[in-house]
Formats: structure tokens, C-alpha cells, sequence
């Protein structure tokens, strides 16, 4: 199938994208009514009298039967209305461009953190492979990613939180920032720099550190092990051998040829660990009081509000969806093996 | 090539024991850095599985123990010699919470693992072998669940359980990281019987008339469930980061009915802001340890059986004496 | 060649961690110090609606408290009093009640205030019957009519002595007519329609992290004490305890953990203030489910709640031990169980009460608690329960949870004991007795009881406090007979700020308002 157009492949891509995700959401829909309990109850119970919950349930459709309630739910997914979630009827556009925003801003310094540290301990590693650094490198990602990122957290907290008392241990920024900080992307580092607020920037700064750096360690295992296999496997190369035998200076070798090669695959792990980043964001953002989607997903799944449940999940399955669908893209253009 | 074919020469039950030794032989062959990762780990390993095991045998107190002799417990007391790790809010000795822990962890991941293996392999099995429209299915339902975080599967899964009948416990936890661990023994078994499947030695035994369910059992699913250990062993430390992420939740296991190391982390925060250390510490390094030491041995199984990253140990070659009259 | 390199690599990364180091630390006492004046809360509180036509939860009431007002409210501490209103006369029949309203009243945009606007609310709060339910609060209104700008009616359907206290709550806020459309709620972050008449605006909300005040330069009462007010809404109490020691926030209410509260007493810098609380905390019986339809079973355990237990270790004193319904503070209170089931818990007259049960001993019960939705301490609260009836040998006790979700919508159909609390709609005996004495009460627990309905009606239809009273000592006294409840704990209402904030013990009191008007920081 040699010579399939880039175009083709991406379409046949994103044509698999659709019942991906109408499964994801379906899923999600049938496990959220099938459970026992309902948000009005749970908003409720305990001190209305059970004749008003009920009135409440039929107006808002709740005793309908399940396909009434399917089908509707998903006309309004197709139109693009998410909804309003059921326990502070907040509009779910809203959630994602607020809690989303902040979601974001965490997993992106993370990102930062998880590949600097596991680039420089992954190459270090692999080039002196089987020396006392290689121990401890592959020793240092082993353990990092054998702690439980909210156990990290706990201990950050306590030590320069508490203990210390440097660094602040919850929220995007102190409450005063917080109130004067206008909002434009709702990321709260870009919109410090937007309106040129330099101490709000560094509030902001200081805020970050502890979350970020939590998250970014305990994803930066995944990226120790993986750039050191690749610098092993790059070092053994022929056009490697090659250069050593004209006589290139080795740490020439190393860092000109054999490092550049190793890292070219970052940007698909990157990609592929999307979801343990997003899974990880959630205990962070539980650990740090980080207003982000996982949390919020994490709140709205005590109080089973089904429309706040099923709309968080529906974002993240399409983040998750399209950002494969991109690192797929990016490797078909980079290497024509692969497409359909 | 895989299992030695049982032939006049080599009888059946002595031909698998030849295969197992060849099966086993990159252990044997293991070098320096490989060696002392499977080792470390397997002591480690097995450090915990002990600790789990004879739980009722070594812990000082129960998992839920208040009082000792009439005697309450003191509440939330530092380390000492009476509680080597302390006491929590509930008054529970925090030593004998972590043994207890190693046994609850355990349980939860052999039982999840188990029903993973029973459930993923043989979809695998099948649907790799006979492809078409089964095939197809269950490929686009795997994959949609495999990209997604495992955290937040096993989240809406335990939550869903909790509210049944099965109620919060054991069972839950394990099926719920069962099922987020389901699409990646799917996948890998998958995967693989497709490359075995276009073997030549399996077209001939197609060729000559045997039955599918022969040619899976004999040829492919020795040959597929080498590549499982070291994934399982893997996928064995995930599972407990997992469950200990969704006790922190509070998706897991009630300290009534069990002591679970990411419960215990999850009422060790409120503590920690007053600057109770030792509620939180404990718990948590046994997680550390755990799946570190899983994850060496998994590593280490990884490293002598993946031929990309092996590493022999070069022996001594002995050369047979030359006979005269043979050219050199 | 090498080594050089690296060396200048190692000072830059050494000099560039000095700076932050350096920067640090001096920042780390730095926060909090812009905007003095203003008032920075911490709460773990949520807010569900703050257009008080569909809220019915605290975290949401405090917002409202600063932005809207009734006719009546609790502004100088548990007395009803009079507030947009200037005072309210009652027809024979307790039926009609005709209320004056209060003369220059303005809202936040500067618009007066008239009868046109009361009525409106009210229309639209039994128009809309939102779902959050505070709709049910009215169900006696039949109609509201006025007459003349400065005068209301209200037609109700049965005689309700207790009418101005339904005033006091946010189901009669008055709101602007021009800006809250008649059959639909104003979303929260509309903050532009969210006028009132009260001290102040809602000028920014972020929702799930803050909600920012400022003073209302058009209200018609005394200004602010401060120059205004920052709620920050934490999930983690620890996050917010934190938060307050590092001084991030001048003062937190709602809710901490009773572990926290004894390390804060301790701690420099800090002041925990409290005051008499109006929550409580329950067992309920389905009085219909075996084994707990045998009174005598209830009264075993009614002799065996460890109310002191509970109240020192799990709580660290930070709740009382209660013996009625009714919390020690409100007038007509009563320690009905202490009269009939003693202060203490007592082994003899259980073992004599399981005796007359003529059951099995030790008889297995399965007692139902809720995790997260009272605080995590429940499941020590329960442990202890359970603990002090095992340790008696009457009973084998198997505690049961459920997530609140689920739990709010199974009580009494499906347990047969189980825990609840209890938040006011108002400050008045009344709340606390004929909303869980009453037949079809909210919970499903088939009791029913016609001298205690008999009660009910003559308690809403009393013409004077002092008979009205009476009624409420007899339903309390009834109900510690019957046990459909054991009460076993009231709340107290705490507050921690930094030792430079006043004011917070003068709003300490049984009507559980949090005035922030009358906090300053010094």
C-alpha cells in the first residue's frame, strides 16, 4: 500500500475518531443512569419533603425512560450544547474554558518538568549505561514513578508548606490577585503577562511550582526509561560506528548524532502519555486545591450530577482522541511506513 | 519457534520440561545490572507478599484495633516504643495499618490481575486469531477505552459499584481496575498472535486440517503468554499505584473493613497541615517500596527476556580438540 | 574543553538558584498585605445558585446574606426582627398577614425599592419551583397582593403563627423587578443582575473559587466596617487551614475538621471564636423495620448513646451533648431524653429495656452513615457508636456507608438506622420538631402519630408565644417517648481568623449568620 496520499490516511483517522467517541459517551451515559441515585436527591434529600423531589424529577425528565433520555442527550451533544450541570447549574462551556484553562496550565508546566528532567536524566543514563550513574538514573525514575503522586504532594506540603513555610500549597494565586487579575484566557500565567502585572506573574509563579513540579516528576519515569533505551539503541547504530571510525571527538558523537536521534520520538510519548498526564492531573489538582477539570470531575462525581459527569468525560475523551490522532498524523508525515 | 515438538525421541512430558529450560534460560544468562534489578526487586517483592500473607501472624495489633487490654489507644500519638509508627485519628496503631495494608493490597491486585488475564487473553487470543467483524468491534471498543486514563475509568467504575449491591470493598476495587487494565492484555496478546498467526509452521497445521482451537492451544498461546510476565509484573505496580489512588478518593476500601494504604494517606492530609507527619509517611513510603520493588523485578524480567536489550553473559568457549588429519 | 563548558554551566544554574532561594523566602510572608480592608473568607462550603428564588443550601445563603434582603431577618443576633418591613399585623385566623415595608429603601443600581418588587419576588419563586426546592417553604402562600407602594398581603392557606420567620429566610429576598426575568434563574456568573438591597454588590464570581464583594454605595442602612469582602472556597479544609496560617486569608468559616480546630487553639497568630451552634446530629429509626419496630429496642439504645464519647473524642468539644431535638439556645428547649433516658449512658436500664424486647441478645443491627456529605469525622463518629453498644452485649453492630448521592435518596425506604443532621430553615423549635414529627415527614420513617399531629396543629395556630411554647415543650417530651430520633449532639458555630481581625464574636449567635458588615481588620 506503498504511496497511500497523507490525506487519505487522515481522513480514514479522523472517520475512526466518531465511533470512538459515541462509544466513550455512551458508555459513560449508560453507567451514569444505570447507578442508583440521582443529583436531585443528592441536592435534596435530607431536607425537602420526598412529593417536591419528585415534582422536580418529572419536570426536569428524570423519570422519562432510557432511550427518551439517550436520544436527547445526544441531539444536544451534536449541536453542541453541552448543558448545564444539574447541582450549580453552571454551563458546561463555562467549566471547560474555566477549570479547562487552569487544567491546562498545570499540565503544561508539568509537561516542562516531566521532559526536561527526563531528558537530562534519561540521556545521562543512557550514554554511561551500566555505570553507577546509569544505576542511578534508571534507580531515581523507578522511584519517582513508584510515588504516588498525592503522597509527593503530601510530603512537598508538608515540607515547604508547612515545615519551611517558602512556597504556597493550594490555589492558581493569592485571593487579592486572584480578585484583580482580569480575565482573558482564564490561564492565569498568560493573562498576568497580558496586562503586564509583574507581581501577579510572580504570585502566580510561586503558585505553580509545587503542583507542577509534583505532577512533572512523578510522569518524568515514563521519559527516563524511554530516552534511555533510545540513546542505548541510537549508540549501537551504524552511522554511529561510522562516525567513531572518522574519528569524531566521542562527545561530538554523543551529543551531535546520537542525542538528537533519541529525542525525535519525545513528541509521541509526549502524546501517548496524554492520558496518564491527565489521570495524574487529577490527584494533583485534588492534592493542591488546583481549580482544574479533573477536580472538578472528581466533585461532580459525588454529587452525581449526570451532565457535569458526562460532559467533563466527553472533553477529556476528545482531548485524549485528538491529540493521537495528531501524534499519528505527525508520524505518517514523518514516516511513510505507516499510513494506511 | 517456541515449544520443542514432541517427537519418537523426546516424549511429550519431557519435551515441555526442555522448553521450559529454554524459557528460562535468559534468567540464568543474565548479566550484572539485569541481575541485581530482578533480584532486588524479587526480594522486595517478596519482602511484601510475606508481610500480606502472615499479616494476622506478624502485625501487633488489628487493623481496626482501638485498645489493647481494656486500654484505649492514644489518639493521633507520635511514634513510640508502645506504636513504632504511631497512632491514628481513630486511635489505630499505624504499624499495624501498613502490614495490614500489604495483605489488603494484595488481595485487591492478585484478584484484578487474575480477572484482567482471564478476560484480556483469551478476547486477545480469539480475536487476533480469527480477525473479521469481532475483530473489528472489539478493536475500536478496546482501543477507545485503552486511550483513556486509567484513574478515570476505575474512578467511574468503583463509584458505580460502591452504589450497588457489591457495595465499597475488595471486590469493587478489583473490578475496577480490572476493566481499566482489560484493553492493554487485549491489545499486547492481540498484537502478537497477528505476527504468530502468519508463521509458516501455523499455516502448515492449518494446511494439514487441524482445528483452530488445536492450532491456538498448541502453537500460538505458548508462544503469545511469554511476552504476559513481564507485562503482568508491570502492570501489577500500576495496579497498586491505582488502588491507592482511588482509596485516596475514597473510591476504596473503608477502614472498617480493611486497612488500605491510599485511605490512610487521604485522612493523612487534614493531619498533615497540623503537622502530623507520621499518618501519612508510613503508608506512603510502603507504597514507595512496593512498587518499586515490582517494578525492578518487572524491569529485570523485561531486560533478559527482551532480546533488543539483552545482554549475555559471555561464558568460556571451549574448543574441541582438533584432529590431526582435520583442516584447520 | 569539556570541563570548562560544564563549569560555567554549573555557576549560572548555581547563581540562578540563589536568586530564587533568595526571592523565596523574602516573598513568603508577603501575601495578603494589598487591599487591607478588605475581608478574605475561607470556606469549604459550596455555592449552588445565588438568585435566591432557587437556592436552598448555606454555602449559597452567604452570599445572599450580603446582597439581599426580607422583610424580616436576625440583624442584632437570635431576635426576630423587622427589616425591609417595619412590622406586620396578623388577622384572627393567623390567615392574613399584612406587613408595612420600609420607607427609602434603594437598591444596588440606585432604583427604589416598592411593594411591586416584594410581590414580584414572591410570584417568581412559586412561579419558577426550582429544583433546588425552597419553593416548598411557601406552600401556604396562596397569593400576595398590595396596596399602595408601601404595603403587602399575604394570603395563606392554613393558619401559620410562624409566617414572619418564612419571611426571614431567602425564600422572601426581595428582588428587583427589571432585573430577574419571571420564570427563570439568573445564572451566577451574571453578577451584573444579581441587585439587592443589602450592604453589598457581588462584583466578580469565579464560580468554585471566589466570590468578590464590594460595599453597596446606595443601602440604606449603616455602612460596612470594612471595605469589602473576598470568599474563597476551598474543597479541603487542610488546604484552608493552611491557607489561613500562611496568611492567605484573614479568617475561615465552614468547616473544619475537630482535629484542626484543637491544633489552631494552639497556634500563634491564630483565634478560634465560637459561639452557640444550630446544627445537630441524629439517629433515625424507621419505626416500622425490625427489629427497630420494638420500642423497647429503641430505648435500649436511646439508654446507650455515647453523647460524651462522641462529643470529646471525636469532636474535641468542639459539639455538645444534646438531649432534645431542639438545640440549648432557642426558646421553649427542653433536655427531653436527659429527663427520660438519663445524661449518660446506662447499662442496667438497656439490659432491662432489651429484656422487655423479648429479642435475641446480643441482637445484630446494621446502622447506615454517610462518609463525606457531615464531615469526615462521621466515620469516627460512628465507630464510637459502635463500639459503646458492642461493648454493652446487646447488640452486634455492622456499620454501613453510602456516598450521600445515593444515601440522600434512600434513608428510611431502605435503612432501618441511619444517621442524619440537621440546618435550620429558621431559628425556631418549630423547625426542629413538626419537620420530623410530622406524618410524611421528609425522611420515610412511617411514623405517625396523632396526638403529636394534634400538637402540630394547635403549635401553628396559637395566638401567643407563651402557649406556643407549651406546644413545642409537649411535642419535644412526645417525641423523646416515641423515639423515632435519637438526637445526641448540636454544633457549635466556629470561627478561626489571625488575632488582628474583630468583630467575628459579635455575629456569633443562634441565627448562624455570618455578618460580615461587622468584621474589621485592625
Amino acid at each position: 500500500m506503498a504511496g497511500t496520499s497523507l490525506r487519505t490516511y487522515l481522513v480514514t483517522r479522523l472517520a475512526l475518531v466518531v465511533p470512538m467517541v459515541l462509544i466513550l459517551l455512551t458508555l459513560v451515559f449508560l453507567l451514569m443512569r444505570v447507578a442508583p441515585g440521582n443529583p436531585i436527591e443528592a441536592a435534596l434529600g435530607g431536607h425537602v419533603p420526598v412529593s417536591a423531589i419528585k415534582q422536580i424529577e418529572h419536570r426536569l425528565g428524570f423519570d422519562k425512560p432510557l432511550l427518551t433520555q439517550y436520544g436527547n442527550y445526544l441531539w444536544d451533544i451534536m449541536r453542541g450544547n453541552f448543558g448545564r450541570t444539574i447541582t450549580d447549574n453552571r454551563p458546561l462551556s463555562q467549566i471547560i474554558a474555566q477549570n479547562g484553562a487552569a487544567t491546562l496550565e498545570l499540565t503544561f508546566f508539568a509537561m516542562l518538568v516531566a521532559v526536561g528532567v527526563g531528558v537530562v536524566v534519561g540521556l545521562v543514563a543512557g550514554r554511561f549505561r551500566d555505570t553507577p550513574l546509569d544505576v542511578f538514573g534508571r534507580l531515581f525514575g523507578i522511584v519517582v514513578y513508584a510515588t504516588p503522586v498525592f503522597f509527593l504532594g503530601l510530603m512537598a506540603q508538608l515540607v515547604f508548606g508547612v515545615w519551611l513555610g517558602w512556597l504556597p500549597t493550594s490555589d492558581q494565586a493569592s485571593p487579592i490577585t486572584q480578585a484583580l487579575l482580569q480575565t482573558h484566557t482564564n490561564i492565569y500565567f498568560v493573562d498576568a503577562i497580558w496586562d503586564r502585572n509583574w507581581p501577579a506573574l510572580w504570585d502566580v509563579t510561586k503558585h505553580l511550582i509545587l503542583p507542577a513540579t509534583t505532577l512533572g516528576l512523578a510522569t518524568a519515569g515514563i521519559f527516563i526509561r524511554l530516552i534511555r533505551v533510545n540513546v542505548i539503541r541510537t549508540l549501537r547504530d551504524d552511522y554511529i560506528e561510522a562516525a567513531r571510525a572518522r574519528g569524531i571527538v566521542e562527545r561530538r558523537v554523543v551529543f551531535r548524532h546520537a542525542f538528537k536521534n533519541a529525542l525525535v520520538p519525545v513528541i509521541t510519548v509526549v502524546g501517548l502519555n496524554l492520558a496518564l498526564l491527565l489521570g495524574g492531573a487529577v490527584l494533583t489538582e485534588t492534592t493542591f486545591n488546583w481549580p482544574g477539570i479533573g477536580h472538578e470531575l472528581v466533585l461532580y462525581l459525588e454529587n452525581r450530577d449526570y451532565t457535569a459527569v458526562q460532559g467533563i468525560i466527553v472533553v477529556f475523551a476528545l482531548v485524549v482522541v485528538a491529540v493521537s490522532v495528531l501524534v499519528d498524523f505527525l508520524n505518517a508525515y514523518v514516516d511513510p511506513r505507516i499510513r494506511y | 519457534m517456541a515449544v520443542a515438538a514432541p517427537s519418537a525421541r523426546t516424549p511429550y512430558g519431557r519435551a515441555r520440561l526442555i522448553a521450559l529450560g529454554r524459557a528460562v534460560r535468559p534468567i540464568r544468562e543474565a548479566s550484572g545490572i539485569a541481575r541485581g534489578m530482578l533480584w532486588a526487586g524479587a526480594a522486595i517483592t517478596l519482602f511484601f507478599v510475606v508481610l500480606g500473607v502472615f499479616a494476622p501472624l506478624i502485625s501487633p495489633y488489628g487493623f481496626n484495633q482501638y485498645r489493647a487490654g481494656g486500654v484505649r489507644f492514644p489518639q493521633l500519638a507520635p511514634p513510640s516504643a508502645a506504636h513504632w509508627m504511631g497512632t491514628t485519628v481513630q486511635s489505630s496503631d499505624v504499624m499495624s495499618r501498613v502490614i495490614w495494608g500489604a495483605q489488603t493490597e494484595l488481595k485487591v491486585v492478585v484478584i484484578a490481575l487474575a480477572m484482567a488475564l482471564t478476560v484480556g487473553v483469551p478476547l486477545g487470543l480469539v480475536s487476533g486469531y480469527f480477525g473479521g467483524a469481532l475483530d473489528r468491534a472489539l478493536v475500536l471498543v478496546m482501543d477507545a477505552l485503552f486511550a483513556f486514563p486509567y484513574l478515570l475509568i476505575a474512578i467511574v467504575i468503583a463509584f458505580l459499584l460502591s452504589s450497588s449491591s457489591i457495595g465499597q470493598g475488595v471486590l469493587t476495587a478489583a473490578i475496577a481496575i480490572t476493566v481499566a487494565y482489560v484493553p492493554l492484555y487485549f491489545r499486547v496478546v492481540r498484537n502478537h498472535v497477528i505476527s504468530v498467526r502468519e508463521e509458516p509452521y501455523v499455516e502448515a497445521a492449518r494446511a494439514l486440517g487441524a482445528r483452530p482451537r488445536t492450532i491456538i492451544r498448541k502453537y500460538v498461546f505458548f508462544n503469545v503468554v511469554q511476552n504476559v510476565p513481564p507485562i503482568a509484573t508491570l502492570n501489577a505496580a500500576d495496579a497498586i499505584l491505582l488502588l491507592a489512588a482511588l482509596g485516596f478518593l475514597g473510591y476504596g476500601i473503608q477502614p472498617t473493613q480493611g486497612a488500605e494504604w491510599g485511605y490512610d494517606i487521604n485522612r493523612a492530609v487534614s493531619d498533615a497541615a497540623s503537622g502530623i507527619w507520621w499518618t501519612g509517611l508510613f503508608p506512603g513510603l510502603a507504597i514507595v517500596l512496593l512498587v518499586t520493588g515490582l517494578t525492578l523485578l518487572g524491569e529485570g524480567l523485561n531486560e533478559t527476556l527482551n532480546p533488543v536489550l539483552r545482554r549475555r553473559r559471555f561464558g568460556r568457549i571451549e574448543f574441541e580438540p582438533l584432529e590431526p588429519d582435520e583442516p584447520a | 574543553m569539556v570541563k570548562r563548558r560544564f563549569r560555567w554551566l554549573a555557576a549560572g544554574s548555581a547563581l540562578v538558584a540563589l536568586t530564587a532561594a533568595a526571592a523565596l523566602t523574602a516573598s513568603a510572608y508577603g501575601g495578603g498585605k494589598a487591599g487591607s480592608g478588605i475581608i478574605i473568607d475561607g470556606t469549604t462550603d459550596t455555592v449552588v445558585n445565588i438568585d435566591p428564588a432557587n437556592e436552598y443550601d448555606y454555602g449559597s445563603f452567604t452570599v445572599d446574606l450580603l446582597i439581599f434582603q426580607g422583610l424580616f431577618g436576625f440583624p442584632h443576633g437570635a431576635k426576630l426582627e423587622p427589616v425591609l418591613a417595619t412590622g406586620c399585623t396578623h388577622s384572627k385566623d393567623l390567615k392574613t398577614w399584612t406587613c408595612q415595608l420600609r420607607h427609602g429603601v434603594k437598591f444596588s443600581d440606585g432604583t427604589p425599592m416598592t411593594s411591586a418588587d416584594v410581590k414580584y419576588s414572591f410570584d417568581r419563586v412559586q412561579k419558577i419551583k426550582g429544583d433546588q426546592g425552597i419553593w416548598t417553604l411557601l406552600t401556604y402562600l396562596k397569593s400576595t397582593t398590595t396596596k399602595g407602594p408601601y404595603t403587602v398581603v399575604f394570603h395563606l392557606s392554613h393558619p401559620d403563627s410562624i409566617w414572619p420567620y418564612i419571611l426571614s429566610t431567602n425564600a422572601g429576598y426581595v428582588v428587583e423587578k427589571s432585573k430577574f426575568p419571571a420564570n427563570a434563574i439568573v445564572p451566577n456568573t451574571d453578577v451584573k443582575d444579581l441587585v439587592g438591597t443589602g450592604p453589598y454588590v457581588l462584583s466578580k464570581y469565579t464560580p468554585g473559587q471566589q466570590a468578590v464583594f464590594t460595599p453597596n454605595k446606595y443601602y440604606w442602612g449603616p455602612k460596612p466596617k470594612n471595605s469589602g469582602v473576598i470568599i474563597n472556597y476551598f474543597s479541603k479544609s487542610s488546604t484552608m487551614k493552611l491557607a489561613l496560617q500562611q496568611g492567605n486569608l484573614d479568617m475561615a468559616f465552614r468547616t473544619f475538621t475537630p482535629t484542626e480546630i484543637t491544633a489552631m487553639k494552639k497556634t500563634k497568630g491564630l483565634v478560634v471564636h465560637s459561639g452557640p451552634g444550630v446544627d445537630i446530629r441524629y439517629l433515625v429509626f424507621n419505626v416500622k423495620r425490625p427489629p427497630f419496630n420494638n420500642i423497647n429496642v429503641r430505648r435500649a439504645i436511646a439508654y446507650l448513646i455515647p453523647r460524651q464519647d462522641i462529643a470529646t473524642r471525636v469532636y474535641h468539644g468542639t459539639v455538645k451533648p444534646l438531649y432534645s431535638m431542639v438545640p440549648k439556645g432557642l426558646p421553649g428547649q427542653i433536655d427531653a431524653y436527659k429527663m427520660l433516658y438519663g445524661a449518660s449512658p446506662n447499662l442496667a436500664k438497656a439490659k432491662a429495656a432489651m429484656k422487655a424486647a423479648k429479642v435475641k441478645i446480643p441482637l445484630p443491627i446494621t446502622i447506615w452513615w454517610t462518609p463525606s456529605h457531615y464531615g469526615d469525622a462521621s466515620a469516627d463518629e460512628y465507630v464510637e457508636i459502635q463500639r459503646a453498644l458492642n461493648a454493652s452485649k446487646l447488640f452486634k453492630v455492622t456499620l454501613k456507608s453510602a456516598e450521600w448521592a445515593q444515601y440522600s435518596g434512600a434513608l428510611g425506604k431502605t435503612y432501618g438506622a441511619f444517621q442524619l443532621g440537621w440546618f435550620p430553615d429558621y431559628p425556631d423549635a418549630d423547625d426542629y420538631t413538626v419537620s420530623f414529627y410530622q406524618p410524611n415527614a421528609f425522611y420515610n420513617i412511617g411514623y405517625n402519630n396523632k396526638q403529636m399531629d394534634k400538637l402540630i396543629l394547635k403549635e401553628r395556630a396559637a395566638g401567643n408565644e407563651k402557649l406556643r411554647l407549651k406546644y413545642l415543650r409537649a411535642m419535644q417530651l412526645l417525641g423523646a417517648k416515641t423515639l423515632p430520633t435519637i438526637p445526641y449532639w448540636q454544633g457549635t458555630m466556629i470561627a478561626v481568623s489571625r488575632s488582628n481581625v474583630n468583630g467575628i464574636d459579635s455575629t456569633l449567635d443562634a441565627a448562624y449568620y455570618m455578618r460580615f458588615w461587622l468584621i474589621s481588620k485592625s
